[in-house]
């Protein structure tokens, strides 16, 4: 059984080898210098050191020291923090450096311990922080970075996820979200406000919004507005927060019911779920002049609309098979077709941010996370802890926050989008919901 | 009179220049915001320059918001003769158990020409926020689609939805959530001015 599979293994590389040559006998010579002078070109361009695609990649063994000079530790530890979390550094033991901080790097002295990665560097404090940061690639025995970075003195935590961006980039080619936050909605003494937070979970703060109802507010692509509905005087109302202006205005009411969906790419137009027709149907809101396209015409329940990141299609939930379910349709609301067939409550859509996932909340006995791709195939499972809701990706799609009452009291969480490493980062003791990752 | 307008005009220049000083310090975080992006690119060019950390601007608490609430030319009576018509989980039909309950709304409506009715519709928390929203919603209707059919103006009853925002009972068993959906009726009468 094994030898026939691996002979006709055998026998596709085969083939695959003799199109190749096919493929290069047809070009021009040439074209086939300039082919191989572009592959060395771009090997030499930056080297990748982390491939994020591949399921088998190695942990990449990383050094950190603790940055000399106050709060040097505090710094070195939250970069160690950060690192940890996205599950491909293993950060080694001060206790088995050889070399002492301030002594000059030296290949030797890291090749034997099989670290690949050197991370040295101090902090001072003059009126701003002061931190200088090298990173050392061991194997090449070289420098790959060295920055000098300066904030105020109360951005340390900042300033260290600003390090610790700049450390994953150097080694994955890709951005960090280590200075991403996290929106959501809390409720304190019976009020219920959006609270913005960073994305490991320190630093919440409520921003200071009339109303006592809220749900979970949604970002423009740009990061610079919010969206939500609230409800004041007896009437759901949709409105924009704009950081630029510090302003919030209330872009659109109705009799009836009225929830915010998600900005299209633009971020002129967002879509929202009214009543106003009678039953709760998509309608695409322009924010420019406030005029109203609708979407959905069914009599059931139509709501959670979340546009796809390049705005082509909206996943949202409806009823209208007999239970909530997902379904996705075009932009203009045409082409609609069911994404979700297992389970009988399926809710709160949202995509990744490739566009090539939508994760959403499945109902399994309790709600749980589930993740599937937009066409309803490779349905799976994230979570079994509780009741799990409202998941959101991070802006790079190897995150994934959700809310969840495992503990006992609703709070935010976050794992990484393949399940793992899930905790709660929320203020324990302040029931919150409804998080949303900010896109940048 | 010409006191009350000097008044409004002075409250006018205050809020005229309160606005004016909040966009002066929007101007320098934008700025900040913007040397640090240029800072970065350059870093990208350029190797050991220096990088400016600051702070985002989601992070400024927001402080005033627009939104007058309209006045309300309705209160919500004390009095509420009716009790609440309860749901089966994730269903929005009213059962026919409770059409002698509906008949007396209507009757009642009927000897109170002015009332008006607004109809809360509620779920239970097992649901996600935005979809028992509209559960919500529909439960209300629902109620209202059939006091219209009794003969009740439909411009005398308004609706609401609250989802699963205001549970009558937090506790996380079947009793509690067969009290919590529910649709309820608020009496509102005339505000006299």
């Amino acid at each position: 059984m094994i030898s026939e599979l691996e002979s006709r293994q055998h026998n596709i590389v085969k083939r695959l080898r003799g199109n190749l040559k096919n493929i290069l006998k047809k070009l021009p010579f040439p074209f086939c210098i300039l082919c191989l002078l572009s592959c060395f070109l771009s090997l030499s361009e930056a080297k990748v050191y982390i491939d994020i695609t591949s399921p088998v990649s190695k942990k990449l063994p990383i050094a950190i020291y603790d940055l000399q000079g106050s709060s040097g530790r505090e710094i070195s530890d939250l970069i160690r923090d950060d690192l940890t979390f996205t599950g491909l550094f293993s950060i080694i033991d001060k206790t088995s450096y050889i070399e002492s901080a301030s002594q000059a790097f030296k290949q030797q002295n890291w090749r034997p311990l099989g670290i690949d990665a050197v991370v040295k560097g101090s902090i001072r404090s003059e009126q701003d922080l002061v931190a200088d940061i090298t990173v050392y690639d061991v194997f090449e025995g070289r420098e790959i970075f060295s920055k000098q970075y300066r904030s105020d003195t109360n951005l340390i935590r900042q300033l260290a996820h600003s390090i610790s961006n700049d450390i994953y980039g150097a080694f994955s080619g890709l951005t960090g979200i280590f200075r991403t936050k996290i929106a959501f909605v809390a409720e304190d003494d019976g009020e219920k406000g959006i609270y913005i937070m960073d994305w490991d979970g320190h630093r919440a703060r409520k921003l200071g919004l009339k109303g006592t109802l809220v749900l979970t507010p949604h970002w423009s692509v740009d990061g610079t507005r919010l969206v939500y509905s609230s409800e004041r005087g007896r009437q759901w109302g949709i409105y924009l927060l704009d950081f630029l202006k510090m302003s919030e205005k209330r872009i659109f009411v109705s009799k009836g019911t009225n929830m915010a969906g998600d900005f299209f790419p633009s971020g002129d137009a967002l879509t929202i779920s009214s009543t106003k027709d009678g039953t709760p149907d998509i309608y695409a809101l322009s924010v420019k002049d406030g005029s109203l396209k609708k979407l959905t015409f069914s009599d059931g329940i139509e709501v959670s609309s979340a546009v796809s990141p390049d705005g082509e299609k909206i996943a949202f939930v409806s009823d209208r098979g007999g239970t909530p379910q997902i379904y996705s349709m075009r932009a203009g609301g045409s082409d609609i077709r069911r994404v979700t067939f297992e389970g009988s409550y399926n809710t709160s859509p949202s995509w990744s941010p490739s566009g090539d996932r939508i994760v959403f909340s499945c109902r399994r006995g309790k709600n749980q996370i589930c993740m599937v791709k937009p066409d309803g195939s490779a349905l799976v499972q994230l979570t079994d802890l509780g009741n799990n809701e409202d998941p959101s990706f991070s802006p790079d799609g190897r995150y994934i926050t959700f809310s969840s009452d495992r503990d006992g009291t609703k709070g935010i969480y976050i794992m990484r989008a393949g399940g793992e490493a899930q905790k709660k980062i929320s203020p324990g003791g302040l029931r919150s919901y409804g998080p949303r990752w900010s896109p940048n | 009179m010409s006191g009350r307008i000097a008044g409004v005009f002075v409250i006018a220049l205050v809020v005229v220049f309160s606005v004016a000083g909040c966009q002066q310090k929007r101007v320098t975080t934008q700025d900040a915001v913007q040397q640090e992006k240029q800072q970065q690119s350059m870093d990208e060019q350029k190797k050991g320059q220096e990088v400016v950390v600051a702070e985002k601007q989601s992070s400024s608490v927001i402080e005033s918001v627009d939104a007058k609430d309209k006045e309300a030319q309705y209160a919500e009576s004390k009095e509420n003769p009716f009790s609440d018509i309860l749901f089966d989980f994730d269903k929005y039909d009213v059962k026919d158990s409770y059409k002698t309950l509906l008949l007396s709304v209507t009757a009642w409506m009927t000897k109170n020409g002015t009332a008006r009715l607004t109809i809360e519709g509620h779920c239970d928390e097992r649901g996600t926020n935005e979809y028992n929203l509209a559960l919500g919603d529909r439960r209300a209707k629902a109620v209202k689609d059939y006091l219209i059919g009794l003969g009740i103006a439909s411009g005398r009853v308004d609706l609401i939805s609250y989802g699963e925002e205001k549970a009558l009972c937090n506790e996380q068993n079947e009793d509690c959530w067969a009290k919590n959906r529910r649709a309820h009726f608020v009496l509102l009468h005339r505000v006299g001015r």
